[in-house]
């Protein structure tokens, strides 16, 4: 069954492709980058890898190199011919050279195969970021939704992290708990990464096998996807009494968060956001923390991929629309405490934002029992 | 994006099986003239650098770079903080964090002098990194070695085996924790979910065949909606960077479930004998099965499993000593019936 979001995205891409003059438009997919595929043909995939093939006639042939996939895609989406390509590459080669020399586009262009442009023939590719691009940042009322149920969830989520850290519990037990809440309420897919531990974590990863004990930091960010969207929260426990030095340091995460989020409005840019973080961080002396040194980015977008653009650093000058949503993070490590992370999702409005997310921005805290 | 445990243990992966692995590398490169070896990743394509390096990134890419001599280089797009995380979860390689993996790895192919590199799976290496390297060496020759590379990935160690093994005691042990009476698809598959993953799972992806009645076809689990009469589960699971499979069909009618019951423990037996095919049409056959099609699956070039054999698949690639995931679609009685079982 399609889900609500296509036929409304299948209007947009086709819109976006008269726009830019492309008759061909090439999107390619993984369990990593899924957001391209899922949103010009609805199929989220899973396993192996898909192309799919997209024609300004509207009519569309979806290729992937797992037979189980291939016939699940022909169970859940609509609209597409879908064919099993074990040789996925050439496949895609061949069906491009039956369609002629158009104008092809292909997205996104850091996964296009070398097999595909280096095959002798006159295909040529121009990024297609011009036609999918904004298209996957803003939103559209039905993706909104999506996005909304994936926050509350975060919340719920959230709650169930908190309850099931206690001391002598491992790190990816803890993800255990939470992909079991996750699936027991119809979420089939959740991104997180963990930190456990005091001043010598630098950041969050996957599990690997810490164990929880009194005094220790724990880090998470949670990201539940549904039906495609993803949304997300940052938020950072103590496991027994927080400290004062541990108050102390997030309480410039907190003040951080809040700079970031009430600049946030159509348009600003992205670097504004990012500034306004950052300066936080630089009137107490900690500027040096806001480098890529120590953090990545200080939010980014979300949608059909959980870290999509605009990512926000101060180098970044995509302005902010009506519509778009996006986590609001100063997630970095703190001299005296160690690495903390605090985020907040949210959707760009006119004049400010909605904010999706509902839990306290506090340092939570959890029996050291 | 896997998010599973993920950690480098030496009793599993001993580095001596590693530098073995490499050795078996250097030795084709030299064979096929090779001056490097290039091999890929992502979380789709994960095992071939797997298999070299003992490394699964959980996001992002990288290339990974084998020469002659010395330690080989792994250039990944993840950051700075996130390359200490991959010091220790990568035994063999020196990690280089950059935005542009192939330009790094490009400019020690020139450092080298290097003019014939092997890459497993070229068709699929992204033209961003392939055009980076080249860019970085005149006059070098991109040479498709997943051949090669199949060749020696197909002696299988005792490490590979413990890790399938493994593998398939988690995937075994989760599908049992099923709760396979349960009123909707998420309370079946929730416990499953947890369990594997508290029992050190790195990934896992559930999918269900709702009605074995209407169809065989399996839908992710938030696309299907309610539950037949008899339905199938099935799981690709992960530990340390090795997959396996597992289907289990269920039926609520008792005499159907008899029938069921039956069938999957002769298809049991004849996976621990590591005997599949035609001796499996046989011994389901007298389980009251008819086998309607099959395939196996073994990892193949830096995909994790690949059918190799199997109603339909005549390319005979199928390599018998290694392990492997077998799976039926049988009719018993006029019902479907589904099974995947893993070996080792």
């Amino acid at each position: 069954m399609p889900s609500i979001t296509h036929k409304a995205r299948l209007d947009a891409l086709s819109d976006a492709m008269k726009a830019q003059n492309v008759e061909v438009f090439l999107v390619i997919g993984n369990n990593w980058h899924a957001d391209y595929l899922r949103y010009a043909t609805d199929f989220g995939i899973q396993e192996g890898q898909g192309i799919a093939i997209i024609r300004a006639d509207g009519s569309a042939t979806l290729m992937l190199d797992d037979p189980t996939e291939c016939e699940r895609a022909r169970a859940e989406i609509s609209g597409c011919d879908v064919q099993y390509a074990p040789q996925l590459v050439k496949e895609a080669r061949a069906q491009l050279m039956r369609s002629g020399n158009r104008n092809v586009a292909a997205s996104p262009m850091h996964l296009l195969p070398y097999g595909l442009v280096n095959a002798g023939n006159d295909v040529r590719f121009a990024d297609g970021a011009p036609v999918i691009e904004r298209l996957l940042m803003t939103k559209m009322e039905v993706e909104l939704d999506c996005i909304r149920r994936a926050s509350k969830l975060c919340d719920e989520g959230y709650i169930v992290f908190r309850d099931a850290a206690r001391p002598g519990r491992k790190d990816y037990e803890l993800v255990a708990e939470m992909e079991g809440f996750f699936r027991a309420h119809g979420i089939a897919e959740n991104f997180m990464i963990i930190g456990v531990g005091g001043k010598e974590v630098r950041g969050m990863a996957p599990p690997g096998g810490k164990v929880l004990k009194a005094g220790d930091l724990v880090t998470t960010e949670l990201s539940p996807c549904v039906d495609g969207y993803y949304a997300q929260v940052c938020r950072t426990l103590v496991v027994g009494q927080a400290s004062e030095t541990q108050l102390k340091a997030f309480s410039v995460y907190q003040e951080a968060l809040e700079a970031g989020i009430k600049t946030v409005k159509a348009g600003v840019t992205a670097a504004d956001v990012a500034r306004a973080e950052n300066d936080v961080f630089r009137k107490y002396g900690l500027g040096q923390y806001t480098t890529s040194e120590y953090t990545r980015v200080r939010g980014h977008g979300m949608g059909l991929f959980l870290d999509q653009k605009p990512q926000i650093l101060e180098d970044v000058d995509i302005e902010l629309v009506d519509g778009m949503t996006m986590i609001v993070h100063p997630n970095t490590y703190h001299p005296d405490a160690g690495y903390m992370v605090l985020g907040d999702a949210m959707v760009v409005r006119p004049g400010g934002h909605e904010l999706l997310c509902g839990l306290p921005r506090d340092l939570f805290s959890v029996s050291a029992h | 994006m896997r998010r599973g445990l993920m950690a480098w243990d030496a009793s599993e992966l001993p580095i001596e099986t590693i530098h073995a692995r490499q050795g078996k590398l250097r030795a084709i490169m030299k064979a096929h003239k090779l001056d490097a070896f290039i091999a890929y990743t992502n979380i789709s394509h994960p095992a071939a650098v797997s298999w070299i390096s003992g490394f699964t990134p959980y996001w992002s890419e990288g290339v990974y770079c084998v020469m002659p001599e010395g330690t080989p280089a792994f250039a990944t797009a993840l950051s700075k903080r996130v390359a200490e995380w991959i010091g220790t979860v990568m035994p063999v390689g020196e990690v280089i964090p950059t935005p542009a993996p192939g330009t790094a790895i490009g400019k020690r192919l020139a450092t080298a002098g290097a003019k014939r590199i092997g890459i497993i799976d070229l068709d699929d290496l992204p033209a961003r990194q392939a055009r980076a390297i080249l860019a970085e060496v005149g006059g070098l020759e991109l040479v498709d070695a997943t051949d090669a590379f199949n060749a020696i990935r197909c002696e299988v160690d005792g490490s590979e085996r413990a890790l399938a093994a493994k593998a398939a005691a988690i995937a075994a042990a989760a599908m049992k924790a099923a709760d396979w009476n349960a009123k909707s698809l998420q309370a079946l598959i929730a416990p499953c979910e947890v369990h594997a993953r508290r029992a050190a799972a790195e990934d896992i992806f559930l999918s269900v065949a709702p009605d074995l009645n209407a169809s065989g076809r399996f839908q992710r689990t938030d696309t299907a909606t309610t539950l037949g009469s008899s339905f199938a589960l099935r799981m690709s699971l992960a530990y340390k960077g090795t997959w396996v499979r597992m289907v289990q069909s269920h039926a609520s009618n008792p005499a159907e479930a008899a029938r069921f019951a039956t069938a999957q423990k002769a298809f049991d037996l004849l996976m621990l004998s590591r005997d599949p095919e035609p001796a499996v049409r046989e011994a389901l056959a007298a389980a009251g099965a008819d086998l309607k099609s099959w395939s196996l699956e073994q990892p193949r070039g830096s995909s994790p499993l690949v059918c190799v054999a199997g109603t339909g698949i005549t390319t005979g690639a199928y390599n018998a000593g290694a392990p492997a995931t077998f799976n039926a679609e049988c009719e018993i009685n006029g019902a479907r019936w589904l099974a995947s079982r893993p070996f080792a």
